[in-house]
């Protein structure tokens, strides 16, 4: 056991020194390097963290559902620790995007908050929905929290996609999307550092995942050997 | 094998009953009784291990299993606001018991609530209580009685009840298994008699001439 | 020996119906709650305006969303409180029978509290309903009844068998029902508001159908691990 950890830190010391590179040179290219937006200006520059930390944020709901189906399927601590700490990491990253967004609503819209934008308003209501998850988890029964976790995880993850399109929807009657920010129409130079920015922010996700997943681990393992030390002992 | 966070309840249990033999398991408080009855009841599921009920395997299958079990707890397990008639109704459609019109009046007969048939659970007290709970327990004709402590609560005519069900169903090549605090109803009552400490079989014995005071001694040095 | 799952599903149906008519107590209270939930919106957003009527959808599924939570929370209260459960899963019952039977229930009491209640608001707050705009509210909430219970039956047998259940309930169902409302009020909207807009109306209607389909599905899949141990 102790030496798989030993070959879990590693790796984990390398995976957060790519990641801590890739980190610094987005931070460089989109201040530094990337051209300023002709029409926005140096708030622009905040879109580079905001997509790609609102994406990676689904991509952790995604993990979470991902591990909850085979904790379903095979059992195992393992998968709900996964599970779990990609629900935590997802709910943090979908609040710095509502943050973010919010930052660029103020700058480029003059106000905070744009109940009008539905992707903001969809972010919300996923914070709420994953919020449930460790409400539940808190609430739950010790024997039942991770299969309970596992099945709101699942069920989460399918009202994801319905709520940005019930939001969508709704909005399309009221107003047209007069706000698009697709990226597809940028030119070469800012496509560049906006995959790096991506790049690095999954690395980020990952490192942190591993890490609280490392730390778990020796949590557990430390708990089995108390455990087989108070056996050894009772039996004595 | 059933693990609560990391606590094992029940571990390394091997059991295997002969159809017509009746197994008491006793056990100090926490031995791990309740959790291993809930198991063969097909409440919870084996953490590891495998479970094998009349021919069914119950790891896939507990479904059909169920219909040869009959469980009682602690509770009735029948609802207070619904009439004795209307509780039997209901498990007898659930077990697909037919001719219901019929065996629902016997089966209150047999519990001595045929008077109470159209009265709430509610207003019975206690002791009629965990007869209803009987009643429902042998409708729809178990071959294996799963229960629980079902001496609680129970008054002296229902639980002269109990035990003539239990000496029938041995002559009748069924089986039963009960979890009891009473020493003496252990060994009377059941052919076998399983110790529990601390999640494991620590005894298994024989009940034919043994006597109830020799098993006392017995189940006191072990569990000390 | 005949155990077929419509038999099965009958007689849970009765069970809870005759449990609910002996007390009354849920659909009473829902209805009550519903009342006085309008009461509360229309001192908020009505005394502000001449005429409710576009605010009249938002309105409904506002308090119908809120009064399905009071409804969600008595799903297996009666197996709680009378510890009957263990009989209920002992049974050769199919769990989906049991989860069926649970969201069959859940229709039923929204409906009964929604015959009463959702006329009394277009009254309150819609001028000029047609009195044909009441059949496709209907079909409204007939969808979105489908698509709380069928949430709120996976939900309610999670948080009922938790602790602080009364706590955790809204905060679990309301988050994922939002869609559901902000659909059927569109809907309702389309209808009673000014200008009859019926494709908007379908266009809810549709998507409130896909979400009653998806979480079937959702609960479908995962029921069993809810119910068994």
């Amino acid at each position: 056991m102790s030496s798989t950890i030993d070959a879990a830190r590693r790796r984990l010391v390398g995976l957060g020194a790519v990641t801590a590179a890739l980190m610094a040179l987005s931070i460089v290219g989109v201040f530094l390097v990337a051209p300023e937006d002709a029409d926005q200006g140096v708030i622009q520059r905040i879109f580079y963290f905001h997509v790609p930390i609102a994406l990676i944020s689904l991509v952790a709901y995604g993990v979470a559902c991902v591990a909850a189906i085979m904790y379903l399927r095979r059992g195992g601590e393992k998968w709900d620790e996964v599970g779990v700490v990609s629900v935590g990491l997802g709910m943090v990253f979908s609040i710095l995007t509502v943050l973010t967004g919010s930052i660029w609503a103020k700058a480029s819209w003059g106000t905070w908050w744009v109940w009008e934008d539905p992707r903001l308003v969809t972010y919300l209501v996923v914070i709420l929905l994953y919020a449930a998850y460790f409400v539940l988890r808190s609430s739950a029964e010790d024997n039942r929290r991770a299969r309970y976790s596992a099945v709101y995880a699942v069920f989460a993850f399918a009202a994801v996609p319905l709520s940005f399109y019930s939001v969508r929807v709704a909005e399309s009657f009221v107003h047209p999307v007069v706000f698009t920010r697709s990226g597809a129409d940028m030119p070469g130079s800012m496509l560049i550092w906006f995959f790096v920015s991506l790049v690095a922010i999954t690395g980020l996700f990952a490192t942190l995942l591993q890490l609280e997943l490392l730390q778990r681990r020796a949590d557990r393992a430390m708990r089995d050997l108390k455990n087989r030390l108070e056996t050894l002992m009772a039996g004595t | 094998m059933r693990a609560f966070g990391g606590r094992r309840a029940v571990d390394g249990v091997d059991l295997e009953l002969a159809p017509g033999r009746r197994l008491s398991v006793v056990g100090p408080n926490g031995a791990g009784k309740s959790t291993l009855l809930r198991i063969l009841a097909t409440l919870l599921r084996p953490d590891a291990g495998t479970l094998e009920l009349a021919g069914h395997d119950c790891d896939h299958h507990a479904q059909r299993a169920r219909p040869s079990l009959g469980y009682l707890g602690h509770d009735p397990l029948v609802y207070l606001d619904l009439t004795a008639w209307q509780n039997l109704e209901l498990f007898g459609d659930l077990f697909g018991v037919d001719d219901l019109r019929n065996r629902i009046p016997d089966a209150l007969s047999r519990v001595g609530l045929l008077p109470r048939a159209h009265d709430p659970v509610r207003t019975f007290s206690r002791g009629m209580a965990q007869r209803m709970g009987i009643a429902r327990l042998t409708l729809h004709d178990p071959v294996l009685l799963v229960l629980d402590e079902p001496y609680t609560g129970l008054d002296a005519q229902g639980a002269r009840l109990l035990d003539g069900l239990l000496e029938g169903f041995a002559s009748g090549g069924r089986g039963a298994v009960m979890v009891t605090h009473e020493l003496g109803r252990a060994v009377d009552l059941a052919d076998e008699v399983l110790v529990m400490r601390a999640g494991r079989a620590v005894d298994r014995c024989d009940t034919a001439g043994m006597d109830a005071a020799a098993f006392a001694a017995r189940y006191q040095e072990l569990t000390a | 020996m005949s155990a077929s799952p419509l038999r099965q599903m009958r007689a849970l149906l009765v069970k809870d119906l005759r449990l609910e008519l002996r007390t009354r107590e849920t659909a009473v209270a829902m209805g009550l709650f519903a009342l006085v939930g309008m009461m509360i919106f229309q001192f908020a957003i009505g005394t502000r305006t001449d005429d409710a009527t576009p605010f009249a959808g938002g309105i409904i599924w506002a308090t119908l969303a809120l009064t399905a939570v009071l409804g969600v929370g008595r799903t297996w209260v009666p197996e709680r409180e009378q510890r009957v459960l263990d009989a209920l899963l002992t049974a050769p019952v199919p769990r989906l029978v049991l989860m069926l039977a649970r969201s069959v229930a859940l229709v039923l009491y929204l409906l009964t509290v929604q015959v009463v209640v959702v006329p009394m608001a277009i009254v309150f707050f819609v001028r000029d309903a047609a009195f044909s705009d009441l059949g496709l509210v209907a079909v409204v909430c007939v969808l979105a009844d489908v698509a709380i219970a069928v949430v709120g039956a996976l939900l309610a047998s999670m948080s009922v068998f938790s602790r602080a259940r009364e706590l955790l309930l809204p905060v679990l169902l309301l988050p994922s029902i939002i869609p559901v409302v902000i659909a059927a009020a569109g809907a309702t909207h389309a209808v009673l508001g000014p200008g009859n807009a019926l494709d908007e109306y379908w266009r809810y209607c549709v998507f409130l159908g896909v979400y009653a389909v998806v979480f079937g599905l959702v609960a479908f899949a995962t029921f069993d691990h809810v119910l068994d141990d």
